[in-house]
């Protein structure tokens, strides 16, 4: 798959790594976290990513999500090469191209629901009132317009939840990436979560969930698995996923 | 990010962290406030000197003084000098260009008579020139002219206190005074002179009140008799304050000349010795200003602290907003914003305590407080720099961390 990597495949790409490695503390303790990675992802594609712990599907995440970049080899992100970026430009990145929504929600504590909706927008440089509007939007999509003024610590998880996916989406990025994202919630909750993801993708955003739980993965349309910092050959159609 | 919109988020943080905020902003109320009140101290004290010169002639005035020798041994040149003397009047005013006005004065004891009303008395010979030197003027008749200083006439010109002393509550205008019982017609009383340093000190012009006038001419026709005309000071009125040391200069060298080469007198600058006092009083400016300084250090110091002390429950705050979008410049400048924020509340409440010590003090010391835009402009300078300094560690370490890293931290 090394051949990938040319500009005609890249474009036609939302995500295509090229032999990523990624190597903590080099040297004798030297951590081969991830091993050669090549995987292409295409633009409105429904992916969850499994292994087990240790197999390096976090590194990997933290890869696409441009908040880590490979010790060696390619990485293009809508056809753009991300692997040599700045700290910066991956900043810029990750604002307008990606949507994370964490397990522990990650919403800042002190912060109003509607501040929290509204952040990746400040680091965009948006005007006051379109942000406002933007974020309201984003929460009344998920529910939650009404509880814009509470704080995080006065909602559910499946509401923090749900606040966190509003956040993801006000910047309108191609990519969601989730991590575990039904993890703290009950399983009823967990599914009303992921019916949304659901509806991001028919929408036509490109999401990938990561999650250890197969039951979670049948909702993707194909499966990722990853084992000992390499994908394993599960790359396979989610239908086809063992249970 | 912007600037507002950090101030937005610091303005939670600050107030979720009541007691956190108090502790970081101790150090900067007590910096700020002690770095006011040496501005509005010595702002005051400045004023009040100025002032109480300007009261009896401004700084433009030079004095100049008879000065006896301090040697035991007195040469020859020394005795055969008369010291000050009318002539000498002539050639400053000839001779030194910046000289506005030149007032010679003639003191001397004689005994004052009014009716059954007797006693030694010290009587000024003086000319029409005084009123001006010193900005003194009749409250009630007229000043000694030039007619007074021609015929050398026997009028007098008291001042409130000396006029109260010898006629109580009676008009003295056209009464007659007997100094060495000859007979002098009162035309004039002087205005009354006041100033007070503090609130329980005495007039420190009081000696303006207690002043009778005759005019020069008459001291030398009537009482001394003195041919060479000796004269106890003069006073010189430069034109401007920026001319005082070049005209002082040349009233030197045109006295020294006139009298062979005797330093017999002695030229008082008034801005300089202002200045002196000033110097003298910048020591105690200086103790005051270093208190201020260490103050502002150990309050800067102390931010830092708890900025990094409290930096671990922000770790994963920094991660958060990385992993959005957060640039590091964006990170940086919300801690900056943060620290800045907390030093200016402190900079703001050092403020009023600092008008409040300069207020205090001189209110105990008696004197006017001058609360000044630069003690204002000097309170936010210091807290915004205090802010800044001891805010760019902090900031810059929390703009270093690596997203991961951040999010990982529990």
């Amino acid at each position: 798959m090394a051949g990938l990597a040319t500009p005609t495949s890249a474009s036609r790409s939302m995500i295509l790594l090229d032999g990523v490695h990624k190597v903590y503390d080099a040297g004798e303790n030297a951590v081969y976290a991830l091993r050669g990675i090549d995987l292409e992802i295409g633009p409105g594609e429904y992916i969850a990513l499994m292994g087990p712990s240790g197999s390096g599907k976090s590194t990997l995440m933290h890869i696409l999500g441009c908040l880590d970049v490979p010790t060696e080899g390619e990485y293009f992100l809508d056809g753009t090469p991300v692997s040599g970026m700045s700290s910066r430009a991956l900043a810029g990145i990750r604002n307008r191209k990606i949507g994370f929504v964490f397990q522990s929600f990650n919403l800042l504590p002190r912060a109003t629901i509607l501040r929290n909706a509204e952040l990746p927008m400040l680091y965009a440089g948006v005007g006051r009132r379109e942000r406002r509007e933007r974020a309201l939007a984003a929460l009344e999509r998920v529910g939650l317009a009404d509880r814009a003024k509470a704080l995080p610590t006065q909602l559910s998880g499946g509401q923090k939840q749900r606040v966190a996916i509003a956040r993801a989406l006000v910047n309108d990025p191609p990519i969601v990436l989730a991590d575990e994202p039904t993890g703290n919630l009950d399983s009823k909750t967990g599914h009303e979560i992921l019916a949304i993801f659901d509806g991001l993708q028919r929408e036509g955003h490109t999401v990938l969930l990561v999650t250890h739980d197969s039951a979670i993965a049948t909702h993707a349309h194909r499966i990722v698995r990853m084992v000992d910092g390499l994908i394993g050959n599960g790359d396979a159609d989610a239908s086809e996923a063992p249970s | 990010m912007t600037i507002h919109e950090s101030i937005v988020d610091g303005l939670v943080d600050v107030r979720t962290h009541k007691l956190r905020t108090f502790l970081q902003t101790l150090g900067v109320i007590l910096g700020v406030a002690s770095l006011v009140a040496v501005q509005g101290l010595a702002d005051s004290g400045r004023r009040q000197a100025t002032r109480f010169f300007s009261e009896f002639g401004g700084l433009t005035k030079l004095f100049v003084s008879n000065r006896p020798s301090k040697e035991t041994k007195v040469t020859a040149r020394q005795l055969a000098s008369d010291g000050l003397t009318w002539d000498d009047v002539q050639a400053i005013k000839r001779d030194v260009p910046w000289a506005k006005l030149v007032d010679p004065i003639v003191q001397l004891e004689l005994i004052v008579r009014y009716g059954s009303f007797q006693r030694s008395g010290e009587i000024s010979g003086a000319t029409p020139d005084y009123p001006a030197v010193y900005r003194f003027y009749p409250a009630r008749g007229r000043f000694l002219t030039e007619d007074d200083m021609a015929s050398g006439s026997r009028v007098t010109v008291l001042g409130d206190t000396a006029a109260r002393k010898y006629f109580g509550n009676e008009d003295p205008i056209g009464k007659t005074l007997y100094f060495d019982n000859v007979g002098f017609t009162v035309v004039g009383v002087m205005m009354r002179k006041e100033f007070y340093f503090g609130e329980d000190s005495h007039n420190a012009l009081e000696w303006m009140n207690e002043m009778t006038f005759v005019p020069l001419t008459t001291v030398y026709s009537r009482f001394t008799g003195d041919e060479r005309k000796r004269v106890n000071y003069v006073n010189v009125v430069v034109d401007k304050v920026a001319n005082n040391a070049k005209a002082a200069e040349a009233i030197k060298t045109v006295l020294y000349r006139r009298h062979g080469g005797v330093l017999d007198f002695e030229v008082h600058n008034r801005s300089e010795r202002l200045k002196q006092q000033q110097e003298q009083s910048r020591m105690f400016d200086v103790v005051f200003l270093v208190t201020g300084i260490v103050s502002l250090i150990v309050g800067g110091i102390v931010i830092m602290n708890i900025m990094l002390a409290s930096f671990q429950e922000r770790i994963r705050e920094v991660g958060i907003r990385k992993a959005i979008g957060a640039k590091g410049t964006d990170i940086a400048v919300q801690f900056l914003v943060e620290s800045i924020l907390v030093t200016s509340i402190g900079g703001a409440a050092g403020l009023v305590l600092g008008v409040g010590f300069a207020r205090a003090i001189t209110a105990l010391l008696g004197q006017p407080a001058v609360i000044t835009p630069q003690m204002a402009a000097i309170g936010v300078a210091a807290s915004v720099l205090t802010g800044l300094v001891f805010g760019l560690y902090p900031a810059v370490k929390a703009a270093r961390l690596n997203p991961v890293d951040a999010l990982r931290y529990e």
